[in-house]
């Protein structure tokens, strides 16, 4: 996409932009406003409102879809432009209820915003209303068609962002319009207003009930009361509530977010989370950040018993294992005491991704990764995912691919064992490649040959390449244009007339083609992949490449590391891994880890001999992740802040690393201390910003600077069929909005601790199944999950209790017994 | 003389009694009367019309703690009180307070010791009572109480000497200091009352009166709005209920002593006999001081000390000149 | 006193007048002087005149000002703001409040708070309501914003109690149901305007 400077005027002020940036998005960052109700930015327009209109060089326009032309004139009001804009709003608030004072919406409210703002003070214009119900479309979203103004941001949103498409307009039911309006009307009022009285939303797929990941973004971005989230309805007002900026600390994506607080009620006046809020048109959260908040550690006081105790079982630890749902400070304080005292650092879940990630820098001579995905969304136009169950692993690597796919009319190449029905759906340029678990190597190659700079590359490597590709001959079937002479009779004059006509014929053909073993291996027809591969090559400049964590325990780790640092350089590819958990990254950039856990162990919300635990049931009880601030390290290579939404009683880890002696005042002292050799900067916790800009620039915390080092020259190894598993195959991975203990202790995430398996299969293995592997077995009950698709059936990880990650080992798939139960 | 003994000691008792209930009904009619003039009703509540309000204070005032403040003069502290009590009631001993009449065949004379120094005797006791907030101020360790002993001093001193010269005029006409012979001596209708000769005499002499007896607007021992309470800033319960009761009797005593010298005391008036007559007499008296209570606003100490020594002094003097030029030629 | 009259204490007419004061005598002679004319003139007894007056108008005329109150109690204005009353419909006797939280808003005193739900009928349903009477201060704002007319303050000033912690739950101020039929609708404090029909322009409806 081209990033050309250019300047425009916008009433009378000289605003910088980019060629191509729609006139609205030009207007807000530079601090002018136009109204718009149903534009949301990093989405398509939807031209549903009109009322963003705008004169541009003298020519009626709208602002979200008209893109910004060097020494553009623009005028955002003119006397027709508001009286435009006025009755547009005047139709938005026909048959709108009055029930503002009981509205969830009200003094957040864009049309309450709105009517005041274009001086709407009388109504002209009425219609019979329709009746519309309310309606609960899933376990958390509630819908009030009556109040819903058609805006369609929540069609959008889902459409564009979250990919689930769960969303679409339906018929209303209501009226034709008055005849006479469409004379004395604007307009745009008009047209608008025919379509309002037509359409309401309703789910897309003909029930009553919405097929969707739940992560009730359309109830973010709705501007009035229509859709919320059903645990808010009529519990407390907007004002009331205090918003506490934070950082979510599910998932690696550390999305910014807004706690919301208030007493919980008259009888209690403890604070209580009651709602997240975000930044919908910067980040868009998933269903586990925006439901599963309240997983505080409630009602704890300083045990000081339990206190000694974990001092002592702390100087006689030798080993902690933890989660990587920790702040930078806290892992920071972790590795402290490995260097202090020997403690042993173990972490399964981060272990392999710290172990990839040093072979890649080592390959690459760069600590980090080259790209985030912010960059991929905003700037790709073809995304490549590899080894990652992309719909449940990572929720904004997932709207990352889905976006590329809507707004850059991208193209993506997903490579996974598992089958996904929901990934093809994020456009028609999406080709799905399931493989074998194991044959990511291959996978990558695949990349490499198909992106790569054939000249660029090393010779082996080239020539490695080369041995794929055979030339084959194909039939195909070739459309060609034969002249026919047909006899027509005109049966006015009779008389007989030849007329020639062209008709087309399909012609069998035999062709010459270049036939990729690569593709054959991975299991899907190169003929047909080469087709469509062509297809999706057209016009694409940007290319970017996930990678996932089912590298990271790859048994062929290292030469994985090796071809993602290839891929990377000579492919020109914009490359970003999803780190495996919450801070994860983080985690493997502060902790020196070790593979094996010894002797004595203390848990850190893991099990252990002496448990830490924030969720209320360990043996001294630490902070949850609200009730704590620090740093977090997203997946995006930023450093960012998060505050703490809830008061906590209790001791932290600071209190039992100044007990030892190690300690300082407050947790965020330790802030200062993140290495600076591995990429953090000397910064205290207080100068942090939080935040967004208008034009979207992130500005919270920092991002890591990558240390430069020498790249390797060390030769990739060929792709090896060792780590092919055959059989029956389990796949370590959580249902979608569940990440791990906290999220399964919010009360609005439902997803249990279950085996999850396409429905067939599901219907195959009945309802409970004893799950056997090498090293034990679990017995769990069977859900079908209708968006998988295969034989590969999947178990969560989400209980540190269940200790999946020993069943499992390193890899994420495991060869294993299932028995019905 | 066992007889006399006998019928002083039940005068004295009598007189006690009935001025000790007066003054509390004194207080009663005080409330009254403020309230009325400011369209009030004042106490209503215990028993018909209030009427039983005094007995609930005086319950009050004798169950409340006695309180001595540490660093209080104890003994000065305790007896302070009961001078201001006991000297107004001595005051009241050579006051003739009805006309003689005869009970159960004896001839009664209301007056406890009819002595023939009865006004030196009368002036001379109401003078001593100033050591009763004198010492009370002094002996509470406390500045109010201490500001309000000073204002004592200087106010009761001052206004003695204009009372003495005030009343030396009619005590040169009438040539006696017994209050009977005064008294007889206006024996002949309000024409002959002294008060036609010596207005003057009489205007000082309620002056002096008012600032002796501590009445607005010459309160100035007690003013809250100044010294808190004064002398009896530390005072409660009975203590403080001994400087208010000697108060009233002291108005009363004043009272007569205004009556008996200027209006013809009890002789009879017209139609109404003697005894009635004073009663009416002291009542109004009692009434005028209640009513320039409610009248006056108070005034400044240097405006009182001014009053007395610039005015009523030279006044009193020229007055008792004058008189004794009349009466020489 | 009449509730007529009550309402007719016109505190703004009254006819100051300046008076028409000497100077203070600055020299010996001249105080003198002013002691004499003022004692010749008898001013003093003015004050002694006002007072026995006031006294006789108290006694024989009827006019005394005391109200034995806790036997006699003055009528009140109905715009008076003492403990609030929460109002119910007058057809179907449901309470008014819609727990919109308006009122909680704009306390200034903080002694408002209410707990709502979504409850069976879809509606929203207040199911706790209380006013801290220990910190409200009685300024009127929640009565003024309410929307509904559902709270508004009634006449009920005497709220001495020997407990501090004197709230008041939603169920003690609402008009008893029994009692519905007397619930008035007066113009007090909270209440529409009397022109307010006049004020509101009407939005067309097309069926």
């Amino acid at each position: 996409m081209s990033k050309n400077e250019i300047t425009i005027t916008i009433d009378g002020v000289e605003c910088r932009t980019t060629e191509g940036e729609y006139i609205l998005n030009a207007a807000r960052a530079n601090g002018i406003f136009i109204p718009a109700i149903c534009y949301l930015t990093r989405c398509s327009p939807t031209l549903a409102c009109r009322i963003c209109l705008v004169e541009a060089d003298g020519k009626r326009v709208y602002s979200c879809n008209a893109k910004a032309k060097e020494g553009m004139e623009i005028v955002t009001q003119t006397e027709e432009i508001l009286e435009e804009r006025r009755a547009i709003m005047e139709v938005y608030d026909v048959n709108h209820p009055l029930q503002c004072g009981v509205c969830d919406q009200h003094g957040e409210c864009e049309l309450q915003n709105y009517t005041l703002e274009l001086g709407v003070d009388s109504q002209h214009y009425a219609i019979a209303d329709t009746l519309r119900e309310t309606k609960n479309w899933s376990t958390v979203l509630h819908y009030d068609a009556g109040l819903c103004i058609v805006c369609e941001r929540c069609v959008t949103v889902c459409k564009d962002m979250i990919g689930d498409s769960a969303l679409k307009t339906g018929p209303r039911g209501g009226g034709p319009l008055d005849k006479g309006y469409k004379e004395t009307m604007p307009k745009d009022a008009y047209a608008m207003w025919n379509k309002l009285q037509k359409s309401i939303i309703v789910p897309s797929n003909g029930t009553e009930h919405t097929n969707c990941s739940d992560c009730g973004e359309c109830t973010a971005v709705c501007p009035v009361g229509a859709l919320t989230e059903r645990d808010f309805v009529y519990k407390a007002n907007p004002w009331e509530l205090k918003e506490i900026p934070a950082t979510c600390a599910h998932c690696s994506s550390g999305c910014h977010l807004y706690y919301e607080t208030r007493f919980s009620s008259i009888d209690n006046p403890e604070e209580m989370i009651f709602r997240v809020k975000n930044e919908w048109n910067f980040q868009s959260l998933c269903g586990a950040g925006r439901f599963g908040y309240d997983y505080e550690n409630r009602n704890v006081s300083k045990d000081e018993v339990a206190f000694a105790q974990a001092v002592a079982a702390l100087q006689k630890a030798e080993t902690i294992r933890f989660s990587s749902m920790i702040s930078n400070e806290e892992a920071l304080m972790l590795q402290r005491l490995k260097e202090e005292k020997g403690i042993r650092l173990v972490n399964p879940e981060v272990r392999p991704f710290q172990r990839f990630l040093t072979a890649y820098a080592k390959s690459s001579g760069r600590s980090l990764y080259g790209s985030d995905y912010r960059e991929i969304m905003e700037e790709s136009d073809f995304v490549v995912s590899i080894g990652a169950a992309l719909r449940n692993d990572n929720p904004n690597a997932r709207y990352a691919f889905n976006n590329v796919q809507k707004m850059n009319k991208g193209a993506g190449l997903y490579f996974h064992p598992v089958g996904d029905t929901l990934v093809p759906t994020f456009g028609k340029s999406v080709e799905c490649i399931t493989h074998k678990p194991g044959q990511e190597e291959t996978a990558l190659y695949l990349v490499l040959d198909l992106f790569a700079d054939k000249e660029a590359l090393p010779d082996y490597l080239r020539e490695y390449l080369e041995g794929f590709h055979e030339t084959r001959k194909k039939t195909v079937k070739e459309k060609v244009m034969k002249e026919v002479t047909e006899i027509v009779k005109d049966e006015e004059t009779g008389e007989e007339k030849e007329v020639k006509k062209k008709v087309p014929e399909m012609v069998e053909k035999e062709v010459e083609y270049d036939h990729n073993l690569l593709v054959e291996a991975l299991g899907a027809d190169p003929v047909a992949f080469a087709e469509s591969f062509e297809k999706m090559m057209k016009k694409k400049e940007s290319f970017a490449l996930i990678l996932g964590e089912d590298l990271y325990g790859h048994p062929h780790w290292e030469n994985l590391a090796k071809l993602a640092a290839l891929a990377e350089k000579h492919c020109g590819m914009k490359l970003a891994m999803i780190p495996p958990k919450s801070n994860a990254l983080g985690v493997a950039l502060i902790c020196d880890l070790d593979e094996e856990a010894e002797g004595y162990t203390v848990g850190y919300n893991q099990p252990g001999d002496f448990r830490l635990s924030a969720l209320g049931d360990g043996d001294l009880d630490m902070p949850a992740m609200n009730q704590q601030e620090g740093t977090m390290t997203t997946m995006n290579k930023r450093v960012v802040p998060t505050n703490a939404a809830l008061e906590y009683g209790g001791y932290t880890l600071n209190d039992l690393m100044n007990a030892l002696g190690l300690g300082k005042r407050l947790t965020v002292d330790w802030t200062m201390e993140l290495p600076v050799d591995r990429g953090f900067q000397a910064e205290a916790f207080d100068d942090l910003k939080d935040g967004f800009l208008n034009d979207g620039t992130e500005i919270r915390g920092y991002a890591l600077t990558p240390i430069r080092g020498r790249a390797s020259t060390a030769k990739a190894k060929p792709a090896s069929d060792e780590a092919v598993l055959e059989g029956t195959i389990a796949y370590r991975c959580n249902p979608q909005r569940q990440f791990n203990d906290f999220t399964d202790k919010a009360h609005q995430i439902f997803e249990a601790f279950a085996l999850y398996a396409s429905p067939e299969k599901a219907e195959e293995l009945g309802e409970k199944v004893e799950v056997i592997f090498e090293e034990g077995s679990l017995t769990l009950d069977v859900v079908a999950d209708e968006r998988m698709n295969g034989e590969i059936v999947a178990v969560p990880d989400f209980k540190a209790s269940a200790d999946v990650y020993r069943l499992f080992g390193e890899s994420r798939y495991a060869n294993v017994t299932l028995k019905k139960v | 003389m066992d007889g006399y003994i006998i019928g002083t000691i039940i005068k004295a008792v009598l007189v006690l009694a009935i001025i000790s209930a007066l003054a509390g009904f004194g207080t009663y009619i005080e409330r009254k009367v403020l309230a009325f003039m400011q369209r009030r009703l004042g106490p209503m509540h215990v028993g018909p019309y209030g009427l039983l309000q005094i007995l609930a204070d005086g319950i009050k005032l004798f169950t409340k703690e006695d309180f001595i403040p540490s660093g209080a003069n104890r003994l000065i502290f305790m007896i302070a009180p009961a001078i201001t009590a006991m000297t107004a009631f001595i005051a009241l001993a050579a006051v003739p307070l009805l006309p003689e009449f005869t009970l159960f065949g004896v001839t009664v004379r209301p007056i406890i010791a009819d002595i023939n120094v009865g006004i030196l005797f009368v002036l001379g006791m109401m003078a001593a009572g100033l050591y009763g907030p004198l010492l009370a101020g002094l002996a509470q360790n406390n500045k109010w109480g201490l500001l309000g002993a000073a204002r004592t001093a200087v106010q009761f001193l001052s206004y003695e000497v204009v009372t003495g010269l005030s009343i030396l005029a009619p005590i040169m006409i009438v040539g006696s200091l017994s209050l009977i012979d005064f008294n007889n001596y206006q024996a002949g209708g309000i024409g002959e009352w002294l008060i036609w000769k010596q207005p003057l005499a009489f205007v000082l002499f309620l002056i002096a009166g008012f600032a002796e007896t501590n009445r607005t607007p010459f309160d100035l021992l007690e003013h809250e709005a100044e010294v808190v309470s004064g002398y009896a800033t530390e005072y409660s319960g009975m203590r403080w209920g001994m400087f208010f009761i000697g108060e009233y009797a002291n108005m009363i005593t004043i009272g007569f002593l205004a009556s008996l010298i200027f209006l013809g005391g009890f002789n009879p008036w017209g139609f109404i006999p003697g005894g009635l007559a004073i009663i009416l007499k002291v009542s109004f008296f009692f009434f005028l001081m209640l009513w320039v209570r409610a009248s006056w606003p108070h005034i400044r100490p240097d405006q009182l000390m001014w009053l007395c020594w610039k005015v009523l002094m030279p006044l009193a003097v020229i007055n008792v000149t004058l008189t004794g030029l009349v009466m020489m030629f | 006193m009449s509730l007529e009259q009550f309402k007719n204490r016109n505190v703004g007419t009254q006819e100051y007048r300046m008076l028409d004061l000497e100077p203070t005598p600055e020299t010996g002679w001249g105080r003198f002087k002013r002691v004499v004319r003022r004692s010749v003139k008898l001013e003093l007894f003015t004050g002694l005149k006002v007072t026995f007056r006031e006294m006789i108008k108290a006694l024989f005329m009827g006019e005394m000002h005391t109200t034995k109150y806790p036997f006699e109690k003055l009528p009140i204005a109905p715009r008076y703001r003492a403990i609030h009353e929460m109002k119910r419909l007058l057809e179907s006797g449901h309470y008014r409040c819609i727990g919109c939280g308006l009122c909680e808003k704009i306390c200034i005193s903080d002694c408002i708070r209410m707990d709502t739900r979504y409850d069976e009928n879809q509606r929203k349903e207040v199911s706790e309501y209380t006013i801290n009477f220990g910190r409200c201060i009685f300024c009127g704002y929640c009565a003024e914003v309410c929307p509904e007319l559902a709270i508004v303050h009634g006449g009920r000033y005497e709220n001495a109690s020997e407990q501090r912690a004197s709230y008041a739950l939603f169920e003690d101020m609402l008009t008893p149901l029994d009692q519905l039929a007397q619930q008035k609708e007066y113009p007090g404090f909270g209440a529409v305007s009397p022109d307010a029909d006049e004020k509101i322009k009407k939005t067309p409806l097309a069926y």
